[in-house]
């Protein structure tokens, strides 16, 4: 049984402008559907012009609320995507990371700019 | 009710005459509303998008607003960008091409607004040649903005924008206003931090700090805008609430205007000699990504 599929970005949000986070969500339904059942995806950013970190934050940043990093690594790939843009996605990466390991880190964070030691903008 | 409105610039007492007339017509209800513009002796265009939100809240509470005496220069500039057509003015044709028309979307018109802005500013012969590495990252910058305003502000009249190109001077001002509950608002109630409006701004805009909460992680959107504002040389300018925050060549200043704005303002001012290529070197590759 087959069980690799390829996604195209340009075919799900029907443009090369992926910058709403509700056309992300589509994607994240359909990466999160293929991942739960175990198939390797390959992400394919093919046509895409501009995105933006609401977008990648839903349909990528998500997911790791859902699955470990274990298994995204193991289990998706990107590819056709422009140099800047895959800084933008590692951004988008770390930032869910954090953002899901320790939700205490980031009140952290509000603590320390509350105390003034922050700037770092 | 009848209110003078003195010149509008595109900085702090800018912002600062758009509040108190947002102040003193707040509580107007079936009222007719004389704006005097005798003494706006100026208008920065891009000003309209916080200037046509405040006056669409009046007519949202059944409002008549009549904007009078309106000061030639001004006019033009107003009607070249479609502005006064929403009183009663006809819409006059943009020789020069240097205006980025004033509009409202729903919340829901991410789609119709990025139409607008491939229309209106990067597909148009008359804007400045600019480097792709800056196309991108301003389309981008400008898609953050109105992604944010989305997502944060709960906003249920709408988002405003405008802008204008300076050709001599190579500056592109485009601002972005939602009437929604404002930044101050929205760090209390999803980090139960009471803070200054002006410094709810400043954490917004800094480190990992996000208002996000739920299933989908955000927090960059503000920090990518102020990375592309610091490496153009532009400038960028917040008001939400009766906070105001500006950043400009690496430097914050942050200011308490006397009254409040009824939901937030982001408007930047791009370099367009910026040839800067926007390419990052950087050792990432596709399989090292996760």
């Amino acid at each position: 049984m087959r069980n690799n599929l390829e996604l195209s970005i340009f075919k799900i949000v029907g443009s090369p402008l992926c910058v709403a986070s509700g056309d992300g969500q589509k994607v994240y339904d359909r990466l999160a559907a293929a991942l739960k059942e175990g198939w390797s995806v390959m992400l394919s950013f093919h046509n895409i012009a501009t995105l933006t970190s609401a977008f990648l934050n839903a349909a990528i940043g998500q997911l790791y609320g859902q699955f470990n990093e274990n298994q995204i690594r193991s289990l998706l790939k990107v590819q056709d995507i422009q140099p800047d843009d895959l800084a933008l996605l590692k951004r988008v990466v770390e930032t869910a990371k954090q953002y899901f390991k320790d939700p205490q880190k980031f009140d952290q964070a509000v603590r320390e700019t509350l105390g003034g030691d922050s700037d770092d903008a | 009710m009848r209110f003078l409105l003195p010149e509008i610039c595109h900085n702090q007492r800018g912002f600062e005459a758009l509040v108190c007339l947002q102040a003193q017509t707040k509580d107007c209800l079936f009222d007719d509303i004389e704006i005097d513009m005798t003494t706006t002796t100026w208008f920065d265009a891009d000003m309209c998008a916080a200037f046509g939100a405040i006056l669409y809240r009046l007519g949202e509470n059944v409002n008549t607003v009549k904007l009078k005496n309106i000061q030639p220069n001004v006019e033009k500039i107003l009607s070249k960008n479609g502005f006064l057509s929403h009183y009663a003015r006809e819409k006059i044709p943009d020789q020069w091409g240097t205006t980025i028309p004033y509009q409202r979307f729903d919340v829901k018109d991410d789609r119709y607004f990025a139409d607008y802005i491939e229309t209106e500013l990067m597909h148009r012969s008359e804007m400045p040649t600019m480097s792709q590495g800056l196309l991108k990252r301003f389309r981008e910058s400008v898609f953050e903005i109105f992604s944010n305003a989305v997502l944060h502000s709960r906003t249920e009249q709408g988002i405003f924008s405008c802008g204008q190109f300076f050709p001599k001077r190579q500056r592109l001002d485009f601002s972005v206003v939602d009437l929604g509950i404002g930044i101050r608002q929205n760090v209390k109630e999803n980090t139960n931090l009471d803070l200054a409006s002006e410094d709810a701004i400043t954490w917004a805009t800094e480190g990992r700090n996000t208002t996000k909460r739920g299933k989908i992680p955000g927090g960059l959107g503000l920090k990518l805008l102020c990375e592309f504002i610091d490496l153009n040389g532009g400038r960028i300018q917040i008001v939400s609430d009766d906070g105001y925050w500006q950043r400009e060549k690496g430097k914050t200043i942050t200011a308490h205007l006397s009254q409040s704005f009824p939901g937030t303002v982001v408007s930047v001012e791009i370099n367009t000699s910026d040839t800067q290529s926007y390419v990052l070197s950087s050792e990432l590759t596709e399989a090292n990504i996760f």
